[in-house]
């Protein structure tokens, strides 16, 4: 199987944060907000890391 | 003032507080969350928490395989392999199939090798936090 970048992201950001908003919270409410918060973190915080990385070269890399 | 003196004084409600097991049954049922992710949670009854948990835990590990990552053994010949290991063996039961069967061998050219890796790896740490969310359940310290 071999998954873009952001699929692969997207799909960890998925697992991680159900698990992270089941653990840390208590009500159904809280847990989805608290859900759909981390995974929109995982998601904005990548594009920013992402975005910073643009202008360093690509040395070595021949695809 | 008067806002906070009121916000104070209301009555809040009482935490929901179950009945703690005792600590030989707790170690049993967390160490039953460790070999199959999700039981511990399905053994004190929180069902459909135990069951989110497990598809979360095993959908993991099973990208991780299927993108070719790697399963590392216990190596003290490479000291830092050591806590892979320690990540990758907190899946429990599914790690060691997943070994028997020769699945976790990794392919390091493979594209979504690294990624892989770090979905093993991964899957195995969220699985120590279940245990430790279960513990928390059984203790009573946790609604």
């Amino acid at each position: 199987m071999i998954l873009s970048h952001f699929t692969a992201l997207t799909i960890f950001a998925l697992i991680v944060s159900t698990v992270f908003a089941m653990i840390t919270k208590n009500e159904p409410r809280e847990q989805l907000r608290y859900g759909v918060f981390v995974f929109l973190s995982f998601i904005a915080v990548a594009f920013a890391v992402g975005w910073l990385m643009f202008p360093l070269p690509l040395s070595g890399y021949h695809p | 003032m008067d806002q906070g003196t009121n916000a104070e004084s209301a009555p809040k409600p009482a935490p929901i507080q179950s009945k703690p097991m005792n600590m030989a049954a707790t170690l049993a049922v967390c160490s039953g969350g460790w070999l199959i992710p999700g039981l511990a949670h399905i053994l004190i009854g929180r069902w459909i928490r135990g069951l989110i948990f497990a598809a979360c835990v095993f959908l993991m590990f099973g990208f991780g395989l299927a993108m070719h990552g790697k399963l590392y053994d216990l190596e003290f010949d490479e000291p830092l392999h050591v806590f892979a290991f320690i990540a990758n063996v907190g899946t429990g039961i599914p790690y060691w199939v997943a070994e028997h069967l020769d699945l976790g061998v990794g392919t390091m050219n493979w594209p979504s090798y690294d990624y892989g890796t770090t979905y093993l790896w991964v899957c195995g740490l969220l699985n120590y936090l279940i245990v430790l969310d279960a513990f928390d359940i059984a203790q009573g310290r946790k609604p």
